[in-house]
């Protein structure tokens, strides 16, 4: 019944994605990977593959990012992955949005950052690996940015729009997204919305897997103000609002995860005595998050468990040319991240059982870096990043800090001092090889569930986990080396990496605590490993045998070990993407082949299975039309055409993945 | 202000005696005079008001039990507890009076003893016997009811009392409530056939986090003979009955002082908690099977 004016919405409607990519094809919608931009227009690999890749409309930005040499998707449910860089886990990777601190409300990280955006909201994604710059923030792991869409200005009053519609069959799920914009020469506003609604999705054996549906809204409100030619104001407002999202491979669903997100920026351009831009941004957030088991059968005992998170933090950032060939960007960030979370559950005959899982905490954070870029000659280019951080965290309440001294801590500072250093160079050696060396020092501090966790159930190794306010903050040393080879039909790119991780943290089974979830297996208390090693390689390569055909393939690997020589846990496997496209006026076809290794090598202090090896093929084609006054665009294709019956080794749980899914997706601009 | 002026001039600190000194006591003296006077004023008023007024009487910050007077001693008793007193542990405050004067008395000879009467037979309980000196005017001590009263019988607080040379003797009939969880515990000594009333005493206000633990031990050596024990060590474990998780880092209580144990016992959430006690002789198991439960 829901059909009827489903469809007219969409027939009404017209979507952002759909618009930023059609309209503004110019704009920075790429994934900018050890950022250097001197260099002119040229697009690097990065983008390259982000822009063949992200020309199938009906794919999400999760869809998108998986497929990126540097990143991998944690899933818990087919809603809410979680980005990570290379082997780095959620807690080494800085997700940021539009340069802001955004934290998930809920302990068992059922909700990165995002999964509050839509691709209607973005403009781009910025993934810096470690060995690049840290600008935004210390990490061990590197930093993801999404950057949001900003409302344009334009000479002559413009009103412009899209809309998107879309039907997955494998999980009879649908979305529509409407953008509206707006723009004189003085100001330009532009609206988004989104909505989505999944049923649980069917796997390769045929079989409905419960628990894996989702609903949800997102709107935003983008405005733009030119105080004069060159300086403007910005004001982002986004609310996010999902409800009844099943997460199949954990022991609860979610009821209801809402965000609230609002920014004023500042920006001015141009300004003369060097400067080219000066940008500063006010923000604030707020997330809201509630665990319910509800709807799951033969639950033990019922328990709620909600959570909080509210951020506000400002940042300034400016660059500017301090000589010939050389350019500086100075930022400096502060914010401050509230958290709390509670669990209840309720037994006939006993008062309520109540705990806070993350005891009330405060963290206060500031930074200050510097970048430095020097074009040395014309084939070589120097770049020097530096960054310091000081946080200091606390328990806010008595009752939180109640909680703890269970474990005897009595309120002892918590701060961290980080310095991060990181020196790249780059160096045509011959016409066709460009490479890039860096080395880096960073670190990271521990994050709130790390230090203050209360008790907080990991059903991926099946342990109640501890924090521990005593850790050490972990630093790393890092080395990059990229080689870039291109000849006019081939686009070639292959990085190899390693990173020394200093006290590295990660749970570690205590016999001295009993567990408080029923079916745990023990109790693990965050601790600092003496070190890890993070290695790896990655490669991609694009090759034109004619103007008309693409052929695409990325190819990652990864190798970890802890001090004791065994493997750390949610490694991914060897995997490779090939893709081909062929396009034939305004349609397109392509034909795409996803293999991963088995990952025979787990970590069996977590308790990791082993995930065999897969197959997958894709079907997808599109095209673009124009009819007067509007533009079309219809995609269409088949995931996973031979049904395989398969899951990733990042995926929790013994889930299966989606089986065959046959898609289709309408958009329209005007 | 001083400071500033001193390296321009380039002059040595002033002594008291120099202008500075002095332009900044008048200062003072100008400014605050009315305030200076004010103080001075009212501190006469308070210290002759001390001398002629009797003092409005500092209410005593529990509930108040019973009360009647002890005829040969010349004193007035008034029992007092933090809440009506139920069956276990009960802190209880005696306020005594001067009969005829009304004045509080501080000092004296302050016994008790609670007696049940079941008709047939009659039983004492253990009693902490308040001291000889009043903190705050008031005598405390403390009594364990065993039972409460009811058709099985009732219970009174005998008090005996030596006022300087004078002696009297006073019985309050007491009503004790059942308490709604159990705070007495009581058990036959496997090593000896001894038999031991445990009464709960800590945490009276429980919360999730660390809690104050600690019990009382009394031997059971007659129907009237309840001395404080000492000789027991004390094992604390804490349990979830519901959940079947107990929790870290407890300290097992340890005697203190007239048969009180102190420890400390951990709750990492509200809810129903079984704080089970092991209790041994030495090296032998004297009681294994001891628990209250805590429910918050």
């Amino acid at each position: 019944m829901k059909v009827i004016p489903i469809s007219i919405l969409c027939l009404l409607s017209v979507s952002t994605v759909y618009a930023q990519r059609l309209v503004k094809e110019d704009t920075v919608r790429t994934v900018l990977l050890q950022e250097v931009k001197v260099t002119g227009k040229q697009k690097n690999q990065q983008q390259n593959l982000f822009q063949y890749f992200s020309a199938n409309k009906a794919a999400t930005t999760e869809d998108v990012l998986a497929r990126l040499p540097e990143l991998s998707m944690v899933r818990r449910g087919s809603y809410g992955m979680e980005p990570v860089i290379r082997s780095f886990n959620s807690g080494q990777v800085n997700l940021l949005l539009d340069g802001m601190r955004i934290h998930g409300a809920c302990t068992d990280k059922m909700d990165p950052a995002s999964i509050y955006v839509e691709p209607a909201n973005l403009q781009s994604i910025e993934v810096r690996t470690n060995g690049g710059s840290f600008l935004n923030g210390s990490s061990v792991g590197g930093s993801i940015n999404m950057k949001l869409a900003e409302a344009t200005c334009h000479d002559e009053r413009v009103f412009s729009g899209t809309a998107n519609s879309g039907y997955h069959s494998a999980a009879r799920s649908y979305y529509q997204s409407l953008n509206l914009n707006y723009a004189t020469y003085k100001w330009g506003i532009t609206a988004t919305g989104t909505y989505r609604k999944s049923n649980n999705y069917r796997d390769g054996s045929g079989k409905r897997v419960d628990f894996s549906q989702y609903e949800k809204v997102n709107y935003s409100i983008h405005g733009k103000y030119m105080l004069n030619e060159n300086t403007y104001l910005k004001l982002d407002l986004l609310a996010d609002d999902g409800w009844n999202i099943g997460y199949a491979a954990l022991p609860m669903d979610v009821g209801y995860a809402n965000a609230r997100i609002g920014a004023l920026t500042f920006v001015k351009e141009n300004l003369g005595n060097g400067w080219q831009k000066l940008e500063a941004k006010l923000y604030a957030n707020q997330v809201k998050h509630y665990m319910d088991d509800t709807h799951r059968p033969n639950v033990p005992i019922h328990m709620d468990m909600p959570g909080k998170s509210a951020t506000s933090g400002m940042y300034a950032e400016g660059t500017t040319s301090i000589g010939r060939n050389q350019q500086l960007t100075l930022r400096a960030d502060a914010s401050v991240t509230a958290l709390k979370a509670s669990m209840t559950m309720y037994q006939e005959g006993t008062s309520p059982m109540y705990m806070l899982t993350w005891p009330d905490n405060r963290q206060v954070q500031s930074g200050v870096a510097a970048q430095y870029l020097l074009q040395l000659d014309s084939i070589t280019q120097l770049q020097v990043s530096a960054r310091a951080d000081y946080s200091d965290f606390s328990l806010t309440t008595q009752e939180g800090k109640d909680h703890l001294a269970v474990f005897g801590y009595n309120g002892q500072a918590v701060n961290h001092f980080i310095p991060s250093v990181s020196v790249q160079l780059s160096r045509n050696l011959h016409r066709n090889l460009k490479a890039t060396v860096s080395l880096g020092m960073n670190g990271r501090t521990p994050t709130a569930s790390e230090l203050f966790g209360f008790y907080l159930f990991n059903q991926f190794d099946g342990y109640d986990y501890i924090g521990n306010p005593g850790l050490k903050q972990e630093t790393a040393q890092q080395a990059e080396l990229t080689l870039q080879w291109r000849k006019s039909k081939w686009k070639v790119q292959a990085t190899g990496y390693a990173s020394r991780v200093s006290n590295y943290i990660i749970g570690k089974y205590d016999p001295k605590y009993s567990v408080m979830t029923a079916g745990a297996r023990g109790v693990k208390v965050y601790e600092n490993l003496g070190h890890a090693l993070l290695t790896g390689a990655e490669g991609s390569v694009i090759f034109n045998p004619v103007p008309q055909t693409q052929i695409v393939s990325v190819l990652k690997y990864a190798y970890t070990r802890d001090n004791a020589g065994n493997a750390l846990p949610m490694i991914a496997p060897l995997r490779n993407i090939t893709s081909v496209k062929q396009n034939i006026h305004r349609l397109w076809l392509q034909g795409e082949l996803e293999t991963a290794a088995a990952q025979n090598r787990v970590s069996k202090a977590a308790n990791e299975k082993q995930t065999g090896e897969f197959y997958l093929c894709h079907f997808r084609m599109g095209y673009n039309g124009q009819a007067k006054g509007f533009r079309w665009q219809l995609n269409g294709g088949v995931e996973n055409i031979f049904d395989a019956y398969y899951r990733e080794h990042l995926d929790w749980g013994n889930i299966a993945r989606q089986g065959r899914n046959f898609y289709l997706q309408l958009g329209i601009g005007f | 202000m001083l400071c500033l002026y001193m390296p321009e001039t380039g002059m040595l600190p002033p002594s008291p005696h120099s202008n500075y000194y002095n332009a900044f006591n008048s200062f003072v003296m100008k400014r605050y005079f009315p305030a200076l006077c004010f103080i001075a004023l009212s501190a006469i008023v308070t210290s002759c008001s001390k001398d002629n007024i009797e003092p409005a009487p500092v209410a005593i910050p529990h509930q108040k039990i019973a009360d009647g007077f002890a005829i040969g001693a010349g004193v007035k008793v008034e029992l007092y507890a933090r809440k009506a007193l139920s069956t276990g542990y009960n802190t209880v405050y005696f306020a005594l009076y001067d009969s005829i004067s009304k004045a509080p008395i501080e000092k004296a000879q302050l016994s008790m003893l609670p007696m049940m009467d079941m008709g047939t037979m009659k039983h004492s309980a253990p009693a902490e016997q308040p001291g000889t000196a009043a903190k705050d005017r008031l005598f405390t001590g403390a009594l364990v009811f065993t039972m409460p009263s009811g058709e099985m019988g009732s219970w009174t607080v005998e008090v005996n009392i030596t006022n300087g040379t004078k002696q009297g003797k006073l019985i309050l009939p007491v009503t004790i409530a059942n308490a709604p969880a159990a705070r007495l515990k009581s058990f036959v000594s496997k090593v000896d056939n001894a038999k031991f009333i445990v009464a709960y005493i800590e945490p009276s206000a429980p919360k999730v986090g660390v809690n104050d633990m600690e019990i009382a031990i009394f031997r059971s050596k007659s129907m009237m003979e309840f001395p404080a024990d000492s000789s027991l060590s004390v094992a604390l474990t804490p349990e979830m009955p519901t959940m079947g998780h107990g929790s870290p880092n407890n300290v097992d209580p340890v005697h203190i002082t007239k048969g009180h144990y102190k420890g400390k016992v951990n709750f990492t959430m509200t809810g129903l908690w079984y704080l089970n006690l092991d209790f041994k002789a030495g090296a032998a198991i004297s009681n294994d099977n001891t628990f209250f439960e805590v429910n918050f």
